[in-house]
């Protein structure tokens, strides 16, 4: 496989093929942290780093991973990534790991992950994983921050927790900070996407 | 490469026993600090609950708290749920209580401080040291402006705390977690009749 240059991968990992919006990964902690921006970045930080240090890991010693026990070994580096960045968040930031709790538990289940792992990383040099991990892990924080902005910014009137909007509580819309609400955003969001996508392709076609 | 069995089976033998330990080693190295950040965590708790945490600084907050609180039983009771009552004490004499609880709300238990004057007629203030809502929705109880609501809020016994505009304080419920925000009531009533005024009860 001819090796792919940086900003290409960069590219391809946060527009091209954006793991949320195209491969539709990732969609369930999508759904669940957006309500608030400051939820959505850490979340989106805590993805990219495991992302990228368990493809790093995986790639390292994809010579000596018995093939088909390959998705065992996935879990368990990644499992002990999520712990390790669990242990380390308790010991030396204790408030962003209050405010996080449970999600950092969750990143073990970010199907991102494990998608890299097996389209990338099983076939490619160590480093070139890293990267594709990591920007993989940004293209799902960039979307995870534009549906947070839109639903804090509506359903709070906040963005970051800083008020923006000034008005009473009645005039916000509840909706947008309960759970429908990132189904239909990033819905409207990948039918957009998509439909680009298939105009191109039937540009080219012709 | 096609590998046999044997192969397949140490790998996965070694990988774990080489990862767990890894793991335990870091657990271990981490434990101290981990810790002394949760003692400090329940400190800092204490002393919002009795309304004495202005802001302070780490070491502020184990000054503040060695000199002032101590534990002081309130009705004959010395504990709740194993952990002991506190006051903040000043000339040997109980200015307001801090009285652990737990419940269970929406998704896990809920745990904190009650913080009520010595006279039991207000409470100083409402802490949560362990909540495990989502994020966003009920977890927002953990947040100044509802827990700053407890402040001062009036008490009495055999009356229950409400939502609403009730007759001296206002009291507003977090939107979007009416089963959190409803459980939060439920624990903190619970509190008031079962240790606060636990003592006429008998």
């Amino acid at each position: 496989m001819a090796a792919e240059k940086l900003s290409a991968n960069f590219k391809r990992n946060m527009f091209t093929e954006n793991q949320v919006l195209r491969a539709i990964l990732g969609i369930c902690s999508s759904l669940a942290v957006t309500n608030t921006m400051r939820n959505s970045l850490v979340m989106g930080l805590g993805v990219a780093f495991v992302t990228g240090l368990s493809s790093l890991t995986l790639s390292a010693m994809r010579e000596v991973i018995p093939h088909r026990i390959r998705m065992l070994v996935q879990t368990l580096v990644i499992a002990v990534y999520v712990i390790l960045v669990d242990l380390l968040l308790q010991a030396y930031l204790p408030e962003v790991s209050k405010q996080l709790g449970p999600y950092v538990g969750l990143i073990i289940t970010n199907c991102i992950i494990m998608g890299r792992a097996e389209a990338y990383a099983q076939s490619n040099p160590p480093i070139p994983a890293m990267f594709d991990g990591f920007f993989a892990g940004l293209g799902y924080a960039m979307i995870l921050l534009m549906v947070s902005f839109i639903r804090e910014l509506l359903g709070f009137g906040t963005l970051f927790g800083f008020q923006v909007i000034h008005t009473a509580p009645e005039n916000l819309w509840t909706i947008m900070i309960m759970p429908p609400a990132a189904f239909f955003i990033i819905g409207s969001m990948i039918w957009f996407i998509s439909a680009r996508a298939a105009r191109k392709a039937a540009a080219k076609a012709k | 490469m096609k590998r046999g069995y044997v192969y397949t089976f140490l790998f996965m033998v070694a990988i774990t026993a080489v990862l767990v330990f890894a793991l335990a080693a870091a657990y271990e190295g981490f434990k101290p600090a981990i810790t002394a950040n949760k003692d400090l965590q329940e400190q800092r708790a204490v002393l919002y609950a009795l309304n004495l945490d202005q802001n302070l600084s780490d070491e502020q907050v184990v000054q503040e708290y060695d000199s002032k609180v101590a534990p002081q039983p309130l009705n004959g009771l010395e504990e709740v749920n194993g952990l002991p009552i506190l006051a903040h004490v000043e000339d040997g004499q109980p200015l307001a209580y801090a009285v652990p609880f737990e419940g269970s709300a929406l998704w896990g238990s809920l745990r904190g401080y009650l913080g009520v004057t010595a006279d039991l007629d207000q409470l100083t203030g409402l802490v949560f040291t362990y909540q495990n809502e989502t994020p966003g929705l009920g977890g927002r109880i953990d947040e100044e402006w509802y827990k700053s609501q407890f402040r001062g809020l009036p008490i009495q016994e055999g009356g229950t705390i409400r939502y609403g505009g009730q007759p001296g304080y206002t009291l507003d419920a977090v939107t979007g977690a009416t089963q959190t925000s409803q459980a939060v009531l439920r624990t903190l009533n619970k509190a008031l009749e079962n240790t606060v005024f636990a003592g006429e009860v008998e």
